[in-house]
């Protein structure tokens, strides 16, 4: 039984489709990211699951119960917020058991069980403090342990990260992977990050225009996508166009081709001229131009280097040439 | 008598303000200074500008160049305090105020030779104990009038003939009782009315004067006005919230001013009015002199207007009120006539008590409740105490 | 450039005339602006209005001589024993259940329009809702009162109108009550109700309004995402995040209440509220020192509000 299913699921706002027709299933005890640019309905398929959504038409059911008519608060899964959303009026130990002392439970119960969750998530101790005296990150951990102190059979996480710098959200993709791993919950997390989606995911959904255009692991998703959508946005793969394909391998459709699988050539099949270089460290960024389409390589350090102006021939092992279907 | 009375009214401002040479009269009135300003009542000094036909300046300014400004002024306290603050040649003052303005030496004496028409003004105002004091003219008689019982034609077949239907429980000719549609006048002065009224009924008080009252005597008025007030739903305070509440409120019988009856009966509203046996309580106000007027000749100009021209006529029929000329209300110089003033209360002067402040140092008893208590005592009245 | 042209063109700024080198020393001393630029609002504040307030508050402990009516320029507290008299104490504790009952009143019919306002209102709506909050300030205050006048009286358009609806039984009944009721709704302590809870009820709207538009939606939806129903969110959420603007508003129409002389004297049963004592020992009968003790009363009871407020932690969401 999935922890999550959708059948043919729709959310229109007017004339708006945020989500258009979406099925899946999320299997129980799953890291499952949902990715996409803004405006592509991820967002809107969590609070469909959380329920602060309805939708227009299908069916969401979790753990194989239609919730189409339970309001949030009889549902047994728990969100973190992108906001966090943070009571300020209460203090951090009654945020955390805001859920259990709803519940019904006594103070002192509810208050040893919020601080067990906040040890869990390295906050032990800043029971007392409100919400305002919090870091970015540490406000983030609270709403985690508010969430997890429940103990709900699906944690949603709607772009969590978010707000958080650089090094803080890499540490804390480790800390939710490993969580996530101990608690063994149903995870379902929205993203705009493929980074982020790609390094903490069991599997990955992509979406676009409410609809969802690929799912599938983060090899999939990186090495194998299955449109030029899902190749442009997750792995910034190259895209070469229906025409050049024909041209090259003789099939019909678009292809992708990773950068780093690029290789100089002088008798390579594509005559490419170079518009740009940039040093990264370990490799070299070069960008081209073949055909109208634009292009780009990563070459390793040690790799002999073109010149800017120059043009050059361009080859790829057979393998490394994924074709995939038009369109999206 | 009257000179203790007096200074016990004196209140602490005038100490400092009694001024050096104030008792000089003036012998001769010469060229107008060609401006006046008075200080008035809302509705005294009207030059056109609210309704057209009623204009008593615009004729005074051209005939003298005396080109007159009005400060209207809300209560007697507050013209006391304006004269007080100097400035201003004339005000027309009620009786409380004009007695505190004579003994706080604010006001000149007048020199009745000066206003040719002095002769025609009521003889029962020309000393009036409220503007002639020690032998001295202190103003010049504006305007009077009695607070009558207005009543609803359609409740009362006949006019009633006592206050009783205002300060008791009664079953009205249209079978209704009266309670809850009967108003009483919304300030202390009004506990006069209930002496008046005991001063009628229960003789065995001894109550010479309803503005002087024992200990006692204030005790047996305010128990009647206690029992007023299960009869009223609303006291009223402004003239057009009466008229309101006799127009939408279903009032059957009020204290009023003749003002509120005439509106009410232009509206064809069904009221009348009328001075019961007991009589009633009344005001009168003189326009009196700042003793440190500039322009006296002026204000000596317009003193005789005021007695010799269309305005006590015009602002008798404007304001409700009956002129201090008699005359005026037959000669046809203005609107007024016989009938107008009769309904203002002309006949029933002598069934009038004028207004005037209580004072603790009374002249017909000696020691009275002085009008501090009143105010406390009446706003505890209406409170329910 | 050179050195020599750099210094040259520096003097030229220092000779640039006396703004200028106001400008500079103000930009250097900061402290120096912020005076002047306080200075006239706090003087206005202290002398004006703390000065007066003073002078009130002294003239609250002298008292009245009884025998001629001058007031009495000695330190006393007779004065304020004076208020403790029935009639007295009846006027401070009718002005105060009225001003509370006022502001739960308020409170509990603005909330629910705060609320639509802040939550739902979008575009066009919001315009017309603020319109129609904010109308009823721009008429004058006296034109309303005159207004409700007409609509309570005993033949006004309250009646008219529950007589085309048979319902005027309904009314007589309410009317007949003891303590509420009274000859029509226009003499009755129900109309000053009325009309005290209409006349303010833009200034509780709005602050509350101001409280829950800073409340995010999603501290709402947290709220039920953690398995609170509606009740309890409200309760436990929308309430005490709410409670800041609340008492803000409550500080409106309870202190405007307790200040108020108008109203009562033309909706109601003619009994005095403090502002009419006020202005009946000032103008009418010249006690100042008990109208001042009157007019001191609503500061001290607005002082034990705010307190008691602060103790309820009315402002710990601020």
């Amino acid at each position: 039984m999935s922890a999550v299913s959708f059948a043919n699921v729709s959310r229109h706002f007017g004339a708006v489709k945020a989500v258009d027709g979406v099925s899946l299933a999320i299997a129980e005890g799953e890291f499952f990211a949902m990715l996409g640019p803004s405006g592509s309905g991820k967002t809107t398929c969590l609070r469909l699951i959380a329920g602060f959504e309805r939708p227009t038409s299908g069916d969401i059911r979790i753990f194989g119960e239609s919730v189409a008519d339970l309001p949030p608060y009889k549902r047994h899964v728990n969100t973190v917020f992108q906001d966090y959303a943070l009571f300020p009026h209460l203090n951090v130990i009654d945020n955390v058991a805001y859920g259990l002392m709803i519940a019904g439970q006594g103070r002192k119960q509810r208050h040893a069980a919020a601080e067990e969750a906040l040890e869990m998530v390295r906050l032990g101790g800043y029971g007392t403090r409100k919400p305002s005296e919090l870091s970015g990150g540490q406000r983030q951990r609270v709403a985690l342990a508010r969430a997890l102190v429940n103990k709900p059979r699906v944690l949603l996480l709607d772009e969590p990260l978010g707000a958080l710098d650089l090094k803080l959200r890499e540490q804390m993709q480790e800390e939710l992977k490993g969580l996530q791993r101990q608690l063994g919950i149903t995870f379902v997390f929205v993203t705009h990050d493929q980074g982020e989606a790609l390094s903490m995911a069991d599997r990955v959904a992509v979406f676009n225009d409410g609809k969802i255009i690929q799912v599938g692991g983060p090899e999939d998703i990186y090495f194998r996508p299955e449109v030029p959508f899902v190749a442009d946005f997750v792995g910034s793969s190259n895209v070469l166009p229906e025409a050049l394909v024909a041209r090259l391998t003789g099939e019909r459709c678009p292809a992708a081709i990773r950068p780093e699988r690029l290789r100089l050539a002088s008798d390579g099949p594509l005559k490419a001229r170079v518009t740009g270089l940039s040093f990264l460290g370990l490799t070299t960024r070069v960008s081209f131009e073949a055909e109208g389409t634009r292009l780009t390589a990563l070459l390793p350090q040690d790799a002999p280097r073109p010149v800017e102006g120059e043009t050059v021939g361009l080859t790829w092992a057979a393998d490394d040439l994924h074709l995939m279907r038009a369109g999206a | 008598m009257r000179q203790t009375f007096i200074t016990a009214v004196v209140s602490s401002i005038t100490a400092a303000a009694v001024a050096t040479g104030a008792t000089a009269q003036m012998t001769a009135v010469g060229e107008g200074e060609g401006a006046l300003s008075i200080v008035a009542w809302a509705g005294y000094i009207e030059r056109g500008e609210t309704d057209k036909s009623f204009d008593w300046v615009t004729k005074f300014e051209e005939a003298t160049g005396c080109m007159v400004s009005v400060k209207t002024a809300n209560t007697s306290d507050e013209m006391v305090a304006l004269m007080n603050e100097g400035g201003f040649d004339l005000v027309t003052a009620s009786g409380d105020a004009s007695l505190r303005m004579i003994a706080g030496k604010r006001v000149q004496p007048i020199n009745i030779d000066l206003i040719p028409s002095w002769n025609t003004v009521d003889d029962r105002l020309k000393e009036a104990p409220w503007h002639y004091v020690d032998g001295t003219h202190y103003g010049t008689p504006y305007m009077w009038g009695p607070n009558v019982l207005m009543y609803n034609t359609e409740a009362f077949a006949e006019a009633p003939t006592s206050w009783s239907v205002v300060f008791e429980e009664t079953t009205l000719s249209d079978g209704q009782s009266n309670k809850g549609r009967v108003q009483a006048y919304d300030g202390p002065i009004h506990i006069a009315d209930a002496a008046n009224y005991l001063m009628f009924h229960k003789p065995e008080l001894g109550i010479k004067d309803p503005y002087e009252l024992t200990p006692d005597q204030y005790a047996a008025a305010l128990d009647l006005l206690r029992g007023q007030r299960e009869l009223v739903s609303r006291y009223w305070h402004d003239a057009f919230i009466q008229i309101d509440d006799f127009k939408n409120e279903g009032m059957a019988a009020s204290g009023s001013w003749p003002f509120q009856v005439n509106l009410l009966k232009a509206d064809n509203v069904p009221v009348a009015s009328v001075i019961p046996e007991e009589g009633a309580t009344g005001w009168a106000d003189t326009t009196m002199l700042h003793v440190d007027s500039e322009h006296p000749n002026c204000a000596y100009k317009w003193m005789e207007h005021q007695l010799s021209s269309n305005l006590q006529s015009d602002l008798s029929v404007w304001f409700g009120a009956v002129p201090s000329v008699p005359a005026a209300c037959t000669d046809g110089r203005g609107m007024q006539n016989q009938e107008g003033c009769d309904a203002n209360g002309l006949a029933q002067f002598d069934k009038i008590k004028f207004w005037k402040t209580p004072v603790a140092n009374c002249e017909s008893q000696g020691e009275c409740v002085p009008y501090y208590r009143w105010v406390s005592d009446y706003i505890g009245v209406i409170g329910g105490r | 450039m050179s050195m020599a042209q750099t210094s040259d063109s520096f003097s030229q700024t220092r000779s640039e005339g006396i703004g200028t080198r106001l400008s500079d020393t103000l930009w250097r001393r900061p402290g120096l602006l912020l005076i002047l630029l306080l200075l006239p609002p706090v003087l206005w504040l202290g002398i004006i209005y703390l000065g007066s307030l003073f002078a009130l508050l002294l003239q609250s402990f002298f008292s009245i001589d009884h025998f001629t009516g001058l007031v009495n320029y000695e330190f006393t507290l007779k004065t304020y024993a004076e208020l403790f008299t029935p009639a007295n104490f009846d006027i401070i504790l009718r002005t105060v259940t009225m001003a509370a009952i006022c502001t739960l009143a308020s409170a509990v019919i603005a909330f629910p329009i705060a609320y639509y306002a802040a939550r739902y209102a979008r575009g066009r709506w919001r315009a017309v809702f603020y319109l129609g909050i904010m109308m009823p300030l721009w008429s004058s205050y006296l034109v309303k009162i005159y207004a409700w006048k007409l609509i309570l009286a005993k033949e006004g358009i309250l009646t008219w109108a529950l007589e085309g609806l048979h319902l005027n039984w309904l009314l007589d009944a309410y009317l007949s009550l003891p303590v509420v009721g009274g000859n029509s709704l226009s003499v009755s302590p129900t109309g000053t109700f009325i009309v005290f809870v209409y006349v303010w009820m833009p200034f509780m709207i709005l602050p509350i309004q101001a409280a829950l538009e800073r409340v995010p939606p999603s501290m709402l939806e947290a709220s039920g995402d953690l398995g609170a129903r509606p009740a309890q969110t409200f309760r436990h959420v929308l309430f005490p995040l709410a409670l800041p603007g609340i008492v803000a508003g409550s500080i409106f129409t309870f202190s405007l209440t307790l200040g108020d002389y108008i109203i009562p004297q033309i909706i109601g049963t003619s009994r005095l509220f403090i502002g009419q004592a006020v202005y009946q020992h000032q103008g009418i009968a010249g006690n100042i020192p008990l109208a001042a003790a009157f007019a001191v009363v609503p500061i001290v009871i607005m002082g034990f509000y705010l307190w008691g407020a602060k103790r309820m932690g009315a402002f710990n969401a601020l």
